[in-house]
């Protein structure tokens, strides 16, 4: 095995905690071209105000390199392994040095939120994290790593439900249902992932990696897709608006995916608050780093 | 724009008739003081130190009191905000009204809004609850001058209580009034009402498109050789 030709703990290390730095301090360009799109279509003052403060201030996250939001969440990453690549490292070790690393050089320092869920003690690492979830890319010779941090804002409205057979208007019921619920409080707009079917653990994860599609796609699948449209047309129609304080865009999209499964089919709902921080990049088998996101 | 859209620049902590004044949906940018925490056991402190008849070691009452987190920096022995943001105030429904009715309060802040209980003490004390845009921090920022001090320092930085300046803060929303008026209630309100509504809307949309897949199902057997 050449092992000059492989993807190395100092390549992980470095990218991920600048993966999850630049997160930090930018915001993704769908949500600006989302955001942008909104404030021409929202009816009312008021809105258009604040989706203008928002734009405003993730402007000036960007420019003079401050953090857009005060929470820095924890650290979750989307792994995507090429079958044609070359590992030489412990993975998971890069990852904890590289979030290690993070909160060690990044300027403004960010505070503690990592938090012990059963003593509700707080610091800057703990169990699990950062949060991993794997994946694997037949034929690709690359590693590709998504940065995905999450907080309280937007993290603690998702939901799940086991159904029986469900039809799509329970289904579709559920996911408005849970926009009801979390109201004026997820940092609206939101962008919604819904995942259907497959296993508890796996309709949780879809809807997860639902939210990190780019905003302004819709599902490959017509039946889907059409999904997605018409829920997204209900949840605006809500009227709970950008910041909760009413408004024609209480979400910038609904993602919609499904895994097929048995009878049973859990639904499962999950929020990005408006910034819906992503950063997305890829570490080739020669060393070459791309930033896609 | 009407006179009603230029944000009212105000000093905290307001006085009773200032708090009395505002109306739902106000814009609003602060100067004066304010203290702030985003912990729950800061909260619980303050509640159970209120219950017991103990003074808090910043004096509130009859103050402002905003759930915000915040990241100062020390420069020649006085602090500076690194950044500064609002959190989920609901997270705080069960706590607040005790802390409202004891202190007085006459502006609370936060974002997201509050749960009838609070709406309820606010209405009883003469207070307003002011909503932060969330996730906006550089420009929220800017209108926080300084960090005078801070009690409880066992806790993390964010959840010890911390006594600010603030000039030309916001613009904040006036998000429940003094007088019992709920932006987030009339919205909720308003949402039920839409509900029927919507899901007769989505049944709609859904017939529409199961018809129209039928009917590209049928058109494919039709050219069936």
């Amino acid at each position: 095995m050449n092992l000059s030709m492989a993807v190395t703990y100092d390549l992980v290390r470095d990218v991920s905690r600048e993966l999850y730095a630049r997160a930090l301090m930018k915001i993704p360009q769908d949500t600006h071209r989302a955001l942008a799109e909104a404030e021409r279509r929202e009816t009312d003052d008021k809105s258009r105000r604040v989706l203008r403060f928002l734009q405003a201030s993730a402007r000036k996250s960007e420019a003079e390199g401050r953090h857009a939001c005060s929470d820095a969440g924890f650290p979750t990453f989307f792994v995507k392994i090429g079958t044609r690549l070359t590992l030489d490292l412990d993975l998971r070790r890069a990852f904890v040095d590289g979030f290690a690393a993070m909160v060690e050089t990044i300027d403004p320092p960010i505070l503690k939120f990592i938090t012990n869920p059963l003593t509700q003690e707080r610091s800057y690492a703990g169990k699990d994290m950062p949060n991993l979830t794997f994946d694997v890319l037949d034929g690709a010779d690359y590693l590709e790593i998504t940065c995905s941090p999450k907080a309280l804002g937007s993290g603690r409205w998702a939901a799940l439900e086991v159904f029986s057979y469900p039809t799509l208007e329970q289904i579709e019921a559920y996911v408005i249902d849970c926009v009801m619920r979390a109201g004026s409080q997820h940092c609206p707009p939101v962008i919604i992932g819904v995942g259907i079917g497959g296993s508890f653990d796996n309709a949780a994860k879809i809807a997860k990696r639902a939210t990190l599609r780019e905003i302004g796609t819709a599902h490959p699948e017509p039946m889907v897709a059409e999904m997605e449209a018409r829920l997204l047309e209900a949840v605006n129609a809500t009227g709970f608006g950008p910041m909760g304080q009413g408004g024609d865009t209480t979400a910038l999209a609904v993602h919609v995916d499904y895994s097929a499964g048995h009878g049973f089919v859990p639904v499962a709902v999950c929020f990005n608050c408006w910034i819906n921080r992503r950063t997305t990049a890829r570490i080739h088998n020669d060393g070459t780093v791309i930033h896609v996101e | 724009m009407s006179n009603d859209d230029e944000p009212v620049r105000l000093t905290l902590p307001l006085s009773p008739q200032t708090a009395r004044s505002l109306k739902v949906g106000q814009q609003v940018l602060l100067d004066g003081e304010v203290t702030v925490t985003v912990g729950f056991p800061t909260h619980k402190r303050m509640l159970a130190a209120l219950q017991a008849g103990e003074n808090l070691p910043i004096d509130l009452r009859g103050g402002s009191f905003f759930h915000m987190g915040t990241c100062c920096y020390e420069k020649d022995g006085r602090h500076y905000p690194h950044y500064v943001n609002p959190t989920t105030s609901t997270r705080f429904d069960a706590l607040m009204p005790g802390i409202v009715r004891s202190l007085g309060l006459t502006a609370i802040g936060g974002k997201g809004g509050v749960g009838e209980a609070v709406v309820e003490a606010l209405r009883e004390t003469g207070g307003v609850y002011l909503a932060m845009p969330g996730g906006a921090s550089p420009l929220l920022s800017a209108g926080v001058v300084e960090r005078l001090e801070t009690a409880w320092d066992d806790l993390i930085e964010q959840f010890r209580l911390s006594r600010f300046v603030l000039k030309g803060f916001g613009p904040l929303t006036v998000g429940v009034d003094a007088h019992g008026n709920s932006l987030y209630r009339t919205l909720s309100e308003r949402a039920q009402d839409r509900l029927p509504a919507i899901l007769a809307r989505l049944e709609a949309r859904r017939s529409a498109a199961a018809q129209e897949a039928q009917g590209e199902t049928n058109e494919q057997q039709r050219r069936k050789p």
